[in-house]
């Protein structure tokens, strides 16, 4: 089980030594993921998903708030303490083209880790190459064929089969995927997903998802649960289809407005939302972060409204004028 | 699964390094040009090594063939004092090689360890060493050389090659933490670190591979500089004829038998500066193999 | 040249890349027409020829690679794979506009953004210079930008939806009216993607274009092209009304491309990746239909006959399986 509460980061705009501008990229989020769970954080890009994902991963610091791994709270803890509890947690990068170390062939990317950990358990040398052709095999890859080959030697979507690969022989308990399939060929993005899928049913790890595009994160499981993520506030939060089908709050309701229609196919929902202007992270940090881009703004928007419960909504949101709207499209075939 | 074969780790390794000499042997038959310079570079190294064996310690003069323009028995003629001109050349250049290749290793090691160090530390530890590195810079190398040569006789190559080195690799040092600067940010670096690697293997076998490439041609490049350097010094004649060696050589020429105005001499100035010119254009031919030798992708292409 | 839309008829067009094994064709014998004041829509993966094939359209694939065979007509300009030199030069820009693959850094870092359309006025011999600000101000502002400002910005002052309005300010202020987009939306987020996607739209209609559009995301076609064509290894497989390819796609490849599309509603485990992984310009087959390897529908055939392009009604499908149904 890995929680945050209150969790903020704000980083200081190097450049300019007179006027050091502040950056709030998170401004206390709470999340639980429990183990074997799954969670995705969606938004625009600058809204703070990736950083916090960082967080989560032990790759970056946070100013205030409380990361606990396993009922073990990180902020007391030295760096070097803190490293076999963030090591339960593996990073799957954007760019399989990056994440792997171009001089390098699969066999080494996965003998460096491994060999740690049979020193570590005491195994043998017999250990590693099991397991390295272990978690080949578990990422759907051809030990025989690959353990050899240099990174350009493979494809876009092998590569990051071979980095989620890298990622098991730690046998992690999360697996942080930041935007793991956007560079990816489009009739492989799903078998990337369907894999993250099956780990998690298989292993029991958990997936921890971060993406601008709401539809992949309905791959991660329907027992997930959806983080939307506003200017580093979490403004909804539920599970994955309640939020994609009957999203409250305007900010989720324009992001899944704009999720092209496959005319033909689909018809668009009838109340799509349209932002009012696009997003300015510079923008006053009084009220409701969202009221200047927001259609439907009310008096109370000059407050900041928290993330809370109301009646009649299963999900969590941070509105005072929550209402649900049509705006997705729907398959055709469906009426 | 288990009826995949996996070699073992141990013969894997071997496998790994036949298939990158067979890989550099590929970079190298690409160009002819690059088999020249192979075959330059590994001619000097063997004059250096092998080529004052066949000679006596003290080359004899022959007082009947005192400076003599070339000749089918002397190549390229002979010195005021008889003695072959080519013959000096060969036993004059285990001082010279010998200077560049200590003056090669101690920049690039010096320059590497601090350049990395720097650029992976960060922090204090950086601005401490780049203030350094900086202030290295700013001294001026030939003078500080001409005031060393005043206290110091460089009698022998090592002497000579640690001071070339220890002026010679601020440079280096540099452009090896702008390379770790910047290829720490990247994803596998991170994942290393995910992973719990250790800093040894992050350094030694993520970052040092990436930037081969880059450091064995500053090497080379370093070998034509420090023999320049050492070269230039001794034709100026700020430092004593202790040694055979080129930039002595060059000297005597111009100023002792007067190869500017005197034909016959010609022979005389010009076997040293051709040494140093094949040398330089051996190198400068080598290194251009250097990137497709290190690079995994240009090299199996 | 004419003030309306025109039209462009690419025929049997080839395109080789000289590579260690030879010239190898990253687009194969391709005819596609782009009807005057339409939207087309080109989708493929990587190393599908996509971008080689918009390439062609103003000529300008680079060395290694070039033209070796067929023609691209445009109105007003003739073949533009045989003009050459000062001509061509002047076709792109004035004829042609585009907008190059993430426009995010197609900009000069060190230039403003109205130093760069100057530069631009001034190579294409534009004397009203003023003019072509008050344009450029015109346009931007038609997309929701602040002419005046972003003229007076750096490329790192402007946000990535903003830079890619500004590419397409540059491909349309010398009144270009065949337009050329390469990747238009790729690493915008999709709000933005959804904005940019709309103003293609508009100014599309406003200023009468024919407009091409080229990605690798199915859902961008689909909001924007009335025509769609997908490319598959160098080769065009089906090309249609977007609307009807997408309801009803004939050739395998589209069909599995579509069912890849992750969606917001409906059983995601229906929701396919397609086996096996997309040809690079080595591996491509030289002999048979390029998509076999992927291929349920595989026959004997498809091994040695590259399957033609044949018309079904609007639609034209290059695939032996179904030319073989069609006749059943």
């Amino acid at each position: 089980m890995i929680t945050g509460t209150g969790i903020v980061k704000t980083f200081k705009q190097r450049g300019n030594v007179l006027a050091g501008r502040e950056v709030r990229a998170l401004r206390g989020v709470d999340f639980a993921i429990p183990k074997g769970g799954a969670a995705s954080f969606i938004g625009e890009s600058g809204c703070g998903k990736t950083t916090l994902g960082r967080i989560i991963a032990g790759l970056e610091s946070y100013d205030e708030g409380e990361v606990v791994i396993d009922g073990t709270a990180m902020s007391g803890l030295k760096p070097k303490q803190r490293q076999p509890h963030f090591r339960k947690i593996q990073m799957i990068h954007q760019d399989p083209y990056s994440a792997l170390n171009p001089t390098r062939t699969v066999h080494q990317t996965l003998f460096a880790p491994l060999s740690l950990r049979a020193k570590q358990t005491g195994r043998s040398k017999g250990w590693i190459e099991e397991r390295a052709a272990e978690v080949l095999s578990l990422v759907g890859l051809d030990p025989g064929s690959v353990l050899a080959r240099y990174p350009h030697q493979l494809s876009g979507g092998m590569r990051q089969r071979v980095v989620i690969a890298r990622a098991l022989t730690v046998d992690p308990e999360m697996l942080v995927a930041d935007e793991a399939v956007s560079m990816i060929d489009v009739s492989l993005r799903l078998g990337i997903l369907a894999l993250l899928k099956d780990l998690r049913e298989r292993l029991g790890v958990s997936v921890l998802f971060i993406t601008h595009d709401v539809a992949t994160a309905r791959y991660i499981g329907d027992d997930g649960e959806l983080y939307v993520i506003y200017r580093g506030q979490v403004v909804e939060r539920g599970a994955v289809d309640t939020v994609i089908a009957d999203p409250v709050h305007p900010y989720t309701q324009s992001l899944l407005s704009a999720i092209p229609v496959l005319h033909g196919l689909e018809r668009p929902g009838e109340q799509p939302v349209v932002p009012l202007s696009s997003l300015d992270a510079t923008g006053d940090d009084t009220g409701c972060l969202f009221a200047s881009r927001c259609p439907f703004r009310g008096e109370r928007c000059d407050e900041r409204p928290l993330l809370q419960v109301s009646e009649g909504f299963p999900q969590e949101h941070a509105c005072f004028y929550p209402e649900r709207r049509s705006v997705i499209a729907r398959p055709l075939s469906e009426v | 699964m288990s009826a995949t074969l996996i070699p073992e780790s141990a013969s894997a390794a071997g496998t790994m390094r036949r298939n990158f000499w067979r890989g550099v042997w590929r970079v190298m038959k690409r160009k002819p040009s690059r088999m020249a310079g192979v075959v330059i570079v590994v001619g000097f190294a063997f004059m250096g090594v092998f080529g004052p064996m066949f000679y006596p310690d003290h080359l004899p003069g022959d007082i009947n063939q005192i400076t003599k323009p070339p000749s089918w028995e002397h190549w390229f003629g002979t010195d005021p004092q008889g003695r072959d001109v080519l013959a000096l050349v060969i036993t004059g250049s285990r001082y010279v090689l010998l200077c560049a290749a200590v003056t090669a290793v101690i920049t690039v090691v010096a320059g590497t360890a601090i350049g990395l160090f720097s650029g992976f530390k960060r922090g204090r530890w950086d601005t401490v060493l780049m203030r350094i590195t900086d202030m290295k810079l700013t001294i001026p190398g030939l003078p500080l050389l001409l005031v060393l040569a005043t206290v110091w006789k460089f009698g022998s190559p090592m002497q000579m090659g640690l001071v070339l080195g220890l002026l010679g690799w601020g440079g280096v040092a540099r452009a090896v933490r702008a390379q770790t600067l910047s290829l720490r940010e990247r994803g596998f670096i991170e994942a290393a670190r995910g992973l719990g690697l250790s800093t040894t293997h992050i350094v030694s076998k993520e970052l040092l591979p990436s930037m081969a490439p880059y450091i064995a041609m500053n090497m080379l490049i370093s070998v034509t500089g420090a023999v320049y350097a050492q070269v230039g010094l001794f034709f100026l004649g700020v430092l004593p004829y202790e040694s055979d060696n080129w930039g002595v050589m060059l000297n005597l020429a111009v100023f002792q038998a007067g190869a500017m105005i005197q034909p016959n001499a010609l022979g005389y100035l010009l076997a040293p500066l051709l040494a140093i010119l094949l040398l330089t254009l051996g190198i400068v031919l080598v290194v251009d193999a250097m990137d497709e030798i290190f690079n995994p992708r240009l090299r199996e292409e | 040249m004419a003030e309306q839309a025109p039209g462009v008829r690419i025929g049997g067009l080839t395109v080789v890349y000289k590579t260690p094994a030879g010239e190898l064709p990253a687009v194969r014998d391709v005819s596609l027409t782009l009807e005057p004041g339409s939207i087309t829509g080109i989708v493929g993966e990587s190393g599908s020829g996509k971008s080689t094939l918009a390439l062609s359209l103003l000529n300008a694939v680079q060395p290694p690679g070039r033209i070796s065979a067929g023609s691209v007509e445009i109105d007003g300009l003739g073949n533009v794979a045989a003009l050459k030199g000062e001509e061509l030069r002047k076709a792109r820009g004035r004829h042609i506009g585009y907008v190059f693959q993430a426009a995010q850094n197609s900009l000069n870092p060190l230039k403003t953004v109205g130093k760069q359309l100057l530069d631009l006025g001034r190579s294409h011999g534009v004397e009203d210079l003023r003019g072509l600000v008050r344009d450029a101000k015109e346009l931007l502002g038609r997309m929701g930008l602040d002419g005046a400002r972003v003229l007076d910005s750096h490329q790192h002052e402007l946000s990535g939806g903003m830079r890619q309005r500004v590419g397409i300010m540059l491909a349309l202020v010398l009144n270009a009216h065949l337009v050329v987009l390469d990747e238009p939306t790729t690493a915008l987020d999709m709000i933005t993607q959804a904005n940019i996607l709309k103003i293609v739209r508009e100014v599309h209609a406003e200023r009468g274009l024919t407009t091409l559009v080229i990605t690798h995301d199915i859902g961008v076609v689909a909001e924007v092209a009335d025509r769609l064509a997908v490319m598959y290894g160098g080769r065009l497989v089906e090309q249609g009304p977007t609307r009807e390819v997408l309801g009803s796609p004939s050739h395998p490849y589209t069909k599995g491309l579509i069912n890849a599309i992750p969606r917001l509603v409906g059983d995601i485990d229906e929701a396919r990746a397609l086996p096996g992984r997309p040809p690079t310009l080595a591996t491509v087959p030289k002999q048979g239909c390029v998509f076999r390897e992927r291929c349920a529908l595989r026959m004997d055939v498809c091994d040695t006959v590259d399957p033609e392009a044949v018309a079904h009604g609007p639609r034209i499908v290059a695939c032996h399986a179904v030319t073989v149904k069609e006749h059943a």
